[in-house]
């Protein structure tokens, strides 16, 4: 049965890694904005959200994962989820999350490909 | 991009009012709150009016609220629209008062306050900052319908999420095997789908506990469940029941109420459950029912082997033998046995009962039978140790009828003994019957040394022995009747007189099938047919 939410986070390469476990819901998706939020005012643009630890993700927590999206839309950032669950990663799809957010396999991935999309945008 | 860029071309009056009308829309409408609407045409409005004081407030019931520029006391009182009017206007010399209603029923109200040095405001100003205010009304019901759209685009995509997450959640949980069960998914998935912040499973049987489940995992509540606001449903199944219930929905603005959707969801998981369940059951009990086929196999294997694939040859008699098992594995046995002075001991024995229980007693009775023949026991000491054997390894319920006959071939002298066993005919060259009933009582019946009996006879010339099981005599036609009531089988016996033992076996037979046709056999068949040439 899915764990009650935990967070961590560390700045990777100017890159953002947040990696959480148990229940995405309105208590995991505020948590995971206000890291994002803390981050972003310092200047953060790539953001690396690690959900292979959450199994459950629910559509208030979505809703503040499009927001990041959003937000990082708007100032040129990028989004990249990693090691999702299948049943998330299909959740994610169905809303749409991956028409302007990124998934790689692992964290490690992820920073490649955001490292990547740095160079092109610069 | 920063807000003096955004605002650039309104700065200092540089085009007409129409393109800084124009450019304010563009300017308002990229704002994705009404906060930051609010900043911008706060910014619009310092620039057009070159540096004027722009205080900019709103309500949404009865107090006025800064969204900017100072507190609304400071600069007078804002007029209010009339009932059924969208605005409301007051123009003094240094001030400027607009009130414009908002597309979501608030009224958002602007004070623009000149400096001491400036021109007053003239009625152009005020329609100027009317159309600007329009402008501002413009964008916010444009936000607004973005908003909505996406808000709409979010939910249908939910609605696809739980119907998709259903379909998913049905085929996953009828996988699951008993290791994992299906409904600890189904909890995951109601709460998620349906955004509960937390859910329980319980599983009682008559009141009691067995199981209690939250999600997430240690999510119960200090002083049990809450106690309003949920849902839930249920559903009985092996004396027990499973309660699933869901608490605190929740939204961006806080816990809502569950709707008829999610009440519905949770119903639809719970039958998933339910359903899988009962498929899990079947599927177990059809394992089982393959085991147990597997192992009545293996015992009618071991069945096989125990009864004799033919018979010996004695000089100067013929003899034949049946069995025929009324389900794969029976409780009959017979055998014609060679003993080391020369004699046959022909046995035929019934275990009452009948499948695997039964052929195991015939496979120990076999075994001990055997060993007590090579013994060369006494007759009545062999039926006593068998009984007391036998005794020892069945249950209560079950017991064997035997009988046993030792056979000098060259004398046709016999001993015989009936451990309880239906009557075995000896027909006479004359024709007449003579019943063999002389013994005691089944073997196994009790645990104790029952003083058994023996008789002795001699077979002469044509003299013909018949043993049977009540397979024979207690076979029914299709309306129940017993063969023995409608044809004596002493009557066959006494009638029938081939040349071979093994003609009067098919004809016995084919006389039983002929009777019972197509009502079931309900018990094994077996019969020795001995005669002296």
């Amino acid at each position: 049965m899915e764990q009650p939410f935990r967070l961590t986070s560390e700045v990777r390469d100017n890159c953002l890694v947040i990696t959480t476990a148990g229940y995405v819901n309105n208590v995991g998706g505020e948590a995971i904005a206000a890291e994002f939020n803390r981050h972003f005012e310092k200047g953060i643009r790539h953001v690396v959200i690690n959900l292979g630890q959450s199994r459950v993700v629910n559509s208030v927590g979505m809703s503040f994962l499009i927001e990041i999206i959003e937000r990082l839309e708007e100032s040129g950032g990028k989004l990249v989820f990693s090691d999702l669950d299948p049943a998330v990663e299909k959740m994610l799809s169905i809303m749409g999350l991956f028409q302007y957010a990124g998934k790689q396999k692992t964290v490690a991935d992820a920073l490649v490909s955001l490292a990547g999309a740095g160079k092109a945008d610069g | 991009m920063s807000r003096r860029t955004e605002t650039g071309t309104l700065a200092g009056h540089s085009g007409t009012p129409i393109e800084a009308l124009q450019e304010a829309f563009r300017v308002l409408s990229g704002a994705g709150s009404l906060k930051e609407e609010s900043a911008r045409f706060r910014s619009v409005i310092g620039d057009y009016f070159r540096g004027d004081e722009v205080r900019l407030l709103r309500r949404t019931t009865g107090e006025w609220e800064s969204m900017g520029g100072g507190p609304e006391g400071t600069a007078g009182a804002l007029p209010s629209p009339a009932a059924g009017v969208a605005g409301a206007s007051a123009l003094e010399g240094e001030s400027v008062r607009i009130v414009q209603r908002l597309a979501d029923g608030s009224d958002v109200g602007v004070v623009l306050l000149r400096g001491g040095s400036g021109n007053p405001y003239t009625e152009s100003d005020l329609i100027t900052l009317r159309l600007f205010l329009t402008v501002f009304e413009n964008a916010y019901r444009e936000m607004i319908a973005r908003r909505n759209e996406k808000d709409l685009i979010f939910s249908l995509n939910h609605r696809v999420l739980q119907l998709n997450s259903l379909i998913d959640t049905g085929i996953e949980v009828s996988k699951i095997t008993g290791s994992a069960p299906p409904h600890h998914l189904a909890l995951e998935r109601a709460a998620s789908l349906t955004n509960a912040s937390k859910g329980v499973l319980r599983v009682t049987r008559g009141g009691r506990t067995e199981e209690e489940g939250w999600f997430p995992h240690g999510g119960a509540p200090e002083g049990g469940a809450p106690g309003s606001g949920g849902i839930s449903t249920g559903f009985d199944f092996g004396g027990e029941t499973y309660t699933f219930q869901l608490f605190d929905k929740e939204s961006r603005n806080g816990i809502i109420p569950f709707d008829e959707t999610d009440q519905l969801l949770l119903d639809a998981l719970s039958k998933q459950v339910h359903a899988s369940l009962e498929n899990l059951y079947l599927h177990q009990e059809a394992l089982e029912k393959q085991k147990i086929e597997q192992d009545i196999a293996v015992a009618a294997s071991i069945q096989q082997r125990i009864l004799p694939k033919s018979l010996p040859v004695i000089e100067g008699y013929d003899i034949a033998g049946v069995n025929i098992p009324s389900k794969s594995v029976g409780g009959d046995y017979y055998d014609c046995i060679p003993l080391p002075d020369g004699r046959f001991a022909l046995v035929i024995a019934d275990v009452a009962g009948k499948g695997v229980p039964a052929a195991l007693l015939v496979s120990s009775f076999h075994a001990y039978l055997t060993a007590y023949l090579e013994a060369d026991l006494p007759l009545v000491e062999l039926a006593k140790r068998l009984n007391r054997v036998i005794s020892r390894a069945s249950t209560e319920d079950k017991f064997i009828t035997g009988f046993f006959a030792l056979l000098t071939p060259s004398s046709g002298f016999l001993e015989t003994l009936s451990a309880g066993h239906n009557p075995v005919f000896l027909r006479r060259t004359d024709g007449t019957l003579q019943e063999l009933i002389l013994g005691g009582i089944p073997l196994g019946m009790l645990d104790m040394d029952f003083p058994y009996q023996s008789e002795t006879l001699t077979l002469g010339k044509g003299e013909r022995l018949l043993l049977y099981t009540d397979g024979i005599p207690e076979a029914t036609d299709p309306r129940q009747r017993l063969y023995d009531e409608d044809f004596p089988l002493r009557d066959f016996v006494s009638g029938k007189v081939p040349d071979r033992a093994g003609t009067f076996i098919e004809e016995l037979i084919a006389d039983v099938k002929k009777y019972t046709g197509s009502a079931p056999q309900n018990d094994d068949i077996t019969a020795l047919y001995l005669m002296k040439l």
